[in-house]
Parts: structure tokens; sequence; C-alpha cells
């Protein structure tokens, strides 16, 4: 009884092993994305063969016991993929299908415009990818430059975590345009970042009545760099007589604010911008 | 009057068949809709801190690109990828329901289990990068015949960004670690 019990086990054991052996699948344990590769399977006549990964899901019927081929078109997306032979059952097998060389760098830069001297102002994240999109994740070197016709403001290395490196930086003292690199071995993705003047700094008027009114104007708007305040910042004059107080709002054109004030009177003119308040101006009476 | 009174007998009917209809809605609701629970800790996210508001949108938008892949896999429809999905993960889901269809194939997703870690956080909020630890049942049938079926647990990177009303997965790439 013993002895037909251990024969009755050996037999299951031995088919089992007979069945399973039968569709034994070898794959690799890693493949470069875009590479053909192959596999193999134990075994003999005619089975199914499923691929399913990130953008493929094929059935194709092979022989059991020779190599398939796995096209370099099919492996194109970074990811695991899945193998499934099937004949009588069904064995399963996965591997993992990794980047390549990144060949593009995908760089966000904010904010496109800056005012100068503004600490953390300019930021920029780089994230490089393969020539097939997949988001290289294996750490990499990312050189960012950020430079104006007149300074450096940045020089900078970083290694990519997960994909991904970022900078942080301060904008320069000088208005225009700064480029800002993202070099990656080879690979430079560019953009610009235009630097404009800060708030006004120093606000000085002149000003004399002429016949049509007090004509009042500034002298060239700055800002505490010394950069030409852009055009269309609004300057507001104000003009205060015996018993009456005006203003009247400019904007700055050719980086100058004019005005033209109507009162006969003697007036006391002054100037503000933001928060910059400017001198005093004493015009006499109309003769 | 009694024309009017049969009239009132018929509208009184109609209301209690809507309000036990709508008492009834829950369990006449297709129950089929893939079970997807998210799970997402944005402590270690960097260099800009996620705020409650965002933490709640992307957790909801993340579960919902979940749903609507199972079910473009599950149905071999491209419908459900429209909206939750852009970049290169579009592209590769598309594709894949492309050639399920063309081979007979189907993939079930079931009983998923997101374990997320949200690790960055771009600077002005234009990007966030997600390490999710995906647990799930995956099925694959070949014109209804099912020929795989097991439990995985799968490590993904994900890259988010925001849409015109919602958080958009770019990149969905499975990973061996992270």
């Amino acid at each position: 009884m013993k002895l037909l019990l251990i024969s009755a086990f050996a037999f299951v054991f031995l088919a089992l092993v007979a069945v399973c052996g039968a569709q034994e699948i070898r794959v690799p344990a890693t493949v470069s994305a875009g590479v053909e590769t192959t596999i193999s399977t134990s075994g003999s006549g005619e089975g199914t063969l499923y691929l399913l990964g990130p953008g493929v899901a094929s059935k194709n019927q092979i022989s059991l016991g020779q190599e398939v081929r796995l096209r370099a078109d099919d492996l194109k997306h970074s990811g695991e993929y899945l193998v499934v032979v099937c004949s009588d059952s069904c064995r399963s097998a996965k591997f993992q299908v990794n980047s390549v060389q990144p060949a593009r760098v995908v760089f966000l830069v904010h904010p496109s415009r800056v005012p100068v001297g503004q600490p953390d102002a300019v930021s920029g994240v780089a994230v490089p990818f393969d020539e097939y999109g997949n988001l290289v994740v294996a750490p990499l070197t990312v050189n960012f430059r950020a430079s104006s016709a007149k300074e450096t403001l940045l020089q900078r290395s970083a290694r990519t975590q997960g994909g991904v490196s970022w900078f942080r930086a301060a904008s320069g003292k000088a208005a225009g345009p700064v480029q800002v690199d993202a070099s990656l071995d080879a690979l430079t993705a560019r953009r610009v970042v235009q630097q404009v003047a800060s708030e006004p700094c120093n606000l000085r008027i002149k000003g004399q009545r002429t016949a049509k009114g007090i004509i009042v104007e500034t002298e060239p708007v700055k800002d505490c760099s010394g950069n030409l305040v852009s055009d269309g910042t609004i300057v507001t004059f104000s003009a205060t007589g015996p018993g009456e107080r005006s203003t009247i709002d400019a904007p700055i054109k050719g980086g100058v604010a004019q005005a033209r004030i109507i009162a006969p009177e003697p007036v006391v003119v002054s100037v503000a911008s933001g928060v910059a308040m400017g001198n005093e101006l004493h015009i006499g009476a109309k003769p | 009057m009694i024309f009017f009174g049969r009239i009132g007998n018929v509208l009184r009917c109609r209301q209690a068949a809507l309000v036990a209809l709508l008492l009834a809605f829950p369990l006449l609701a297709p129950a089929d809709g893939p079970t997807v629970n998210v799970q997402l800790d944005v402590s270690k996210a960097s260099p800009r801190t996620v705020e409650d508001a965002t933490r709640n949108r992307i957790l909801l938008d993340y579960r919902f690109a979940w749903t609507s892949l199972s079910q473009a896999l599950d149905a071999n429809t491209a419908d459900p990828l429209q909206g939750p999905f852009t970049g290169s993960a579009k592209n590769w889901l598309l594709e894949t329901v492309k050639q399920q269809t063309k081979s007979g194939l189907s993939t079930h997703y079931s009983d998923q289990n997101h374990k997320v870690d949200a690790v960055f956080y771009a600077p002005e909020g234009d990007m966030i990068e997600l390490h999710d630890t995906a647990g799930y049942r995956m099925q694959v049938l070949d014109r209804g015949k099912l020929v795989y079926d097991d439990r995985i647990v799968q490590r993904y990177i994900v890259l988010m960004t925001p849409g015109a009303d919602r958080w958009v997965v770019r990149q969905l790439q499975a990973v061996d670690r992270f």
C-alpha cells in the first residue's frame, strides 16, 4: 500500500515536471529600448505566444523549443513586458525594458519676464528623455547656465533624481535678455528670460510755467540698479495750491513721464511712482 | 373632476415610481467599475510644498487615470484615455488598445491598491513626480479565454502636469526599482 502511494506521488510529480518543462520560457533580465531580443521556450509542438507591454499586445503562433525573435519596434517603450506561452497550458515570464541614452531634454523655465535683483526669482526643471520618449531614470549630470551680455548669473551642475533635476537662482542686475541653458553631454536646451527693470528708485522732476500751463517732466526714471524703468509704468504728479489739490497719472514713455497742470495760483508739484517719492517743485503764480 | 383626479393619481404613481427608482439606483447601477484605492503621501515632495487642495486634486485625478486605464484596456476603447492622459503615456496606451483590438486580447485590472509618494514638485508647481507602488490583479483574456491571471506588485514613475481643469498623466513608466 505504502509503495503504491509513493509510486502514485512519483507519477504525479514526473507528469507535472514533464508538463511544466514543456513550456519553460527563458527571457532576458533586461533589454534596452528599441533593441530586438530573443526569448526561448522548451518543449515541442505548436504554441501561442503573447507579448504584452507598454504599446504592445501581440499574439503569434510559435514552434516550441525554438528561439523567438521579438522585434525592436515592439520594445520601444520602457517598462515591464509580459510573455505568455500557451499550448496545453500557459506559462509566463517577465522582463524589463530600460530607457537608452538621452536624446532630448525637456526644459521648463519660469518666469519669462522677471524684475532685476529678485532673490530665487528664476527656476528651471530639466527632464531628459530618450529617442523613444522614455524618461531616462538613471542619474545624469545636467549643467545649468544662465548668462546675459553683461554677467553670468548661474553656473551649476545638478544630478537627476528620478529623471529630474532643477535649479533656482536670483535674477541679475541688468535689464535685458538672459539665456538659460540646460546641457547634458552634447544636448543643450535653451530658453530666454527677459529681465526688466524693477520698481523706480529715485524720481526727480523739473518744470516751468508756460503759456499753456505748468509743464512738468521727470528725469529718466531708473530702478535702484540703474535700469530705465519700462515704458507704461505710471507716475503720479500732484499739484497742491491754496485750497486745491489735483493729481495727474502719466505713463512713462521713452524713460520719462510728462504732465501739464492748469493752475494760475502758485503750486507745489510732487511726484511718486510705486513706493518711490520724488522731489518737490515750487512754481510761482501766473504773471 | 374625475378626469383631473385620474391625472392626479397617475402623477402620484409616477412620483412614487421615480422615488423608488432613485432609492433603488445604487442597487441598479452597474457595479463593474474597477476598484482603485490610492494613498498619496506628499510629505517628502520638494522643492515646493504640496498644498492640501493640490494633493486632494492630484489624488482624485490619479485615481481617475487608473480607473480610465482599466476601462480602456478591459473594453478596448480609447475614449476613457482622452481626458486623464496626455503625451507619451497617452500614446502608448492608445497603441496598446489598438493592438489588443487587433489581436483579440483584453486586460482586466482589479483590486488595485496604489501607494503613491510625491517625490518632486516643481518650484512653479507645473510638474509633479510620483512614485507609485501598485498592487493589482491582472488578467489577460484572448477572446474571452483566460490566458494569464496573477497578482502583481509593480513600481511606476509618474509625471503629472496641470491641464485646463485637472492634473493629467504625461509619463507612466514601470521600473524595477525607484
